[in-house]
């Protein structure tokens, strides 16, 4: 379906709009408001997507959701593995991240990478801060257009 | 709104709304960053013209109707002018403004502003210069969206460097 | 049959990508050089062509053959120029070209915002992708020994 290409094409405009917005803002500011208008889009999009499959049992569960259903729903496909050590960490590989999957498949533009996690990094924390879990989310890439998010939820 | 009602959580219903919250989120991000709306929606406008150079070759790539394709609605087209060189592109509900109303201190922005964008550089890609600006919105209050389109000149190819 | 080499052009003639599988002697001259007269070449011909023909030419495909080989030119209607020489036998290359456009151009160039539509690819994925395509086509496979 097309609507996705309007999904691609926004996203990947919002990205060169942050790094070539005039003005001189530093990578990490840049990173910083992706990372917002992914939180902003994952904080909303959840409400109409939870509206009526009901509590889950626990923390797994959630993550289980963000890793089938909202991974479906956004990029396509599924989170192809999860990992997490019972203590608050998750790690979640995509091994083939549909933000990364049409520019390289190796090292070419891994530099550039980053640029393209922070907005979905902000949507994972916005859509689990809105199921009432609050964590940090990181992003990494050591090959494209493989790469894997780290979910640290914060205890308090 | 009438339609809230029947798309309640179709997977497939919210990954078209997944655009426009993305948009939204975007568009709140420059008013962010810009204290005047004009250069909001200067902005935007230039957002939809990069977008348009690209979305046109993924349109003509799949040979369907761009609007019905990418935004799930079919406008209708009207209002040519005796010169047969400008119409009016006539959306009855705009689906990128579902979730949106514009706050008073918002009015001069035009939210969906990127569509005139998209549309021009679509246009300019298959060498047609066209200038397109709205003309009525409904966030504003209008029945319905229209996005006025004027031809301006056909593009011609490149002559090679050492001709004329 | 044979695929020899490929040009991509823009609508300025800005040469976007060159791939070559069987080429035996190379021009002498820098690829830019040669760029500049395969467009112009092309240009003149289809200025040329649109001047006599007796009717409207827009189908966006044009081949012409020598008894040595075939130019085939795949023309996207956003004036992107893929220009494909074969040898003569070359069978299947329209579909193969509208195959390079939809699934390697659009795909590893449009959908890649590390490309600008407007500066010569560099993406190797497109490469590599264009490559495998041109490889996997009957037009190819069937090359003699």
């Amino acid at each position: 379906m097309a609507e996705e290409a309007m999904f691609d094409f926004i996203h990947m405009e919002a990205v060169s709009y942050v790094f070539q917005g005039g003005e001189k803002i530093s990578e990490d500011e840049a990173i910083s408001k992706l990372e917002h208008m992914g939180f902003a889009t994952g904080y909303r999009l959840v409400e109409r997507l939870t509206r009526e499959s009901g509590r889950y049992k626990d923390e797994l569960d959630i993550m289980k959701y963000i890793c089938k259903d909202l991974w479906v729903t956004v990029y396509k496909k599924q989170i192809d593995n999860l990992r997490t050590n019972h203590q608050g960490v998750y790690v979640l590989h995509d091994n083939r991240f549909r933000f990364l999957s049409h520019m390289a498949a190796g090292k070419q533009y891994l530099q550039y990478a980053p640029r393209y996690l922070a907005f979905t990094c902000g949507l994972v924390r916005g859509c689990l801060a809105n199921l009432g879990v609050t964590c940090v989310v990181t992003a990494e890439v050591t090959q494209l257009p493989a790469c894997k998010f780290q979910i640290q939820v914060q205890r308090g | 709104m009438s339609r809230q009602s029947m798309r309640a959580n179709d997977p497939k219903k919210v990954s078209g709304e997944l655009f426009t919250l993305t948009y939204g989120s975007l568009v709140a991000q420059l008013l962010k960053d810009y204290e005047n709306v004009d250069d909001v929606n200067r902005q935007l406008e230039r957002m939809g013209y990069n977008i348009g150079m690209r979305l046109i070759e993924d349109f003509l790539a799949r040979a369907n109707p761009a609007f019905k394709l990418y935004l799930g609605v079919s406008p209708s087209i009207g209002s040519w002018s005796p010169g047969g060189d400008e119409f009016s592109v006539v959306l009855e509900t705009n689906p990128m403004a579902e979730f949106v109303e514009l706050p008073d201190h918002c009015l001069g922005l035009r939210y969906s502003n990127i569509m005139a964008g998209v549309i021009r550089g679509a246009c300019e890609m298959v060498q047609l210069e066209v200038m397109a600006w709205f003309i009525a919105d409904q966030l504003k209050g209008d029945n319905v969206t229209e996005i006025r389109v004027k031809f301006v000149k056909r593009l011609e190819d490149a002559i090679p460097a050492g001709e004329d | 049959m044979t695929i020899y080499n490929l040009y991509l052009f823009d609508r300025d003639g800005q040469l976007l990508h060159y791939a070559e599988w069987t080429r035996n002697k190379q021009s002498g001259m820098t690829r830019e050089e040669e760029a500049k007269l395969m467009y112009g070449m092309i240009f003149s011909i289809k200025s040329f062509v649109t001047k006599v023909s007796p009717i409207d030419l827009r189908e966006g495909y044009l081949t012409y053959t020598t008894n040595k080989y075939r130019l085939n030119l795949y023309e996207t209607p956003s004036r992107f120029k893929f220009i494909l020489n074969t040898d003569v036998h070359a069978q299947g290359i329209k579909e193969l070209l509208h195959q390079i456009y939809t699934q390697v151009y659009v795909e590893y160039v449009v959908c890649n915002p590390l490309c600008q539509l407007n500066k010569p690819i560099e993406s190797e994925l497109f490469a590599a992708k264009l490559d495998e395509v041109v490889k996997q086509s009957p037009a190819y496979a069937s090359r003699p020994a």
